[in-house]
């Protein structure tokens, strides 16, 4: 070493990733999972709607595909991340509403609220529609 | 200052978000669960249905934001969460997912015309 010694440390971000170690961190990571999950759902809406552009048998060939295992299983799994996607949405809200005069609490709980509303209007919808 | 880009890539990000938070969930346990293992008829996803519905204008909408907004929001996350793990490659990840995402959704406005009133 010369005898110019660095007299300031420069700041150097940690390069280490923290893969999961600490429990916000796994929130993070399940948080950020779920858009992967979203993406999937949509390109099977996509897929679907481009078979339905093709024609009754190109759009009953989707659908049966629907029923297959494999995709029950994917559907299952795509369900459980779009619920972790609006638990933790509307958890994190409050975060990005700092001047909010709401207290944080009830900004979650007001959006899961809604949630819960849009879902049962979405559900009453398909049944009439459907009947 | 140099003006940011990022609210262009934002607004989605949020709309899709909030629009998934509100009814992904549902969206997915009919069409993905229920429809398929027969819990509500089977016929209520039946070719006729569905295409009255993608022929109206308001399912029209429906299906493109529902699409769209979930692939925008998607892709952003994806790529805000990759360069967070050390992707660093300056503007090219978001313009190649988002791109993707765009074009995708450029395709569903395509296919929902072609589909007719």
């Amino acid at each position: 070493m010369g005898r110019h010694q660095p007299v300031a440390k420069t700041y150097h971000p940690p390069r280490q990733v923290d893969w999961g170690k600490s429990v916000t961190r796994r929130r993070y990571m399940k948080r950020e999972l779920t858009s992967v999950f979203l993406i999937a759902y949509a390109l099977v809406l996509l897929f679907g709607l481009w078979r339905l552009s093709q024609g009754e048998a190109a759009f009953e060939a989707w659908r049966a595909t629907l029923s297959h295992p494999l995709a029950i299983f994917g559907h299952g799994l795509i369900f459980v991340a779009a619920l972790y996607h609006t638990r933790s949405w509307f958890e994190v809200m409050p975060r990005t509403l700092p001047d909010s005069a709401m207290n944080p609490a009830s900004i979650t709980r007001a959006g899961w609220t809604a949630a819960a509303i849009a879902s049962l209007l979405v559900l009453t919808f398909v049944v009439v529609g459907g009947v | 200052m140099k003006r940011s880009n990022e609210p262009i890539t934002w607004l989605p990000f949020g709309a899709g978000g909030m629009l998934s938070a509100l009814i992904a969930p549902v969206l997915v346990l009919v069409t993905g669960l229920l429809v398929p293992l027969g819990v509500l008829p089977r016929n209520f996803m039946s070719y006729p249905r569905m295409l009255a519905f993608a022929q109206n204008p308001l399912g029209k909408l429906l299906l493109l934001a529902v699409i769209s907004l979930f692939l925008l929001h998607g892709c952003h996350r994806l790529v805000t969460t990759l360069h967070d793990y050390g992707l660093k490659a300056g503007h090219a990840p978001m313009a190649l997912f988002f791109g993707a995402a765009v074009l995708a959704s450029l395709f569903a406005l395509v296919l929902l015309l072609r589909i007719g009133f």
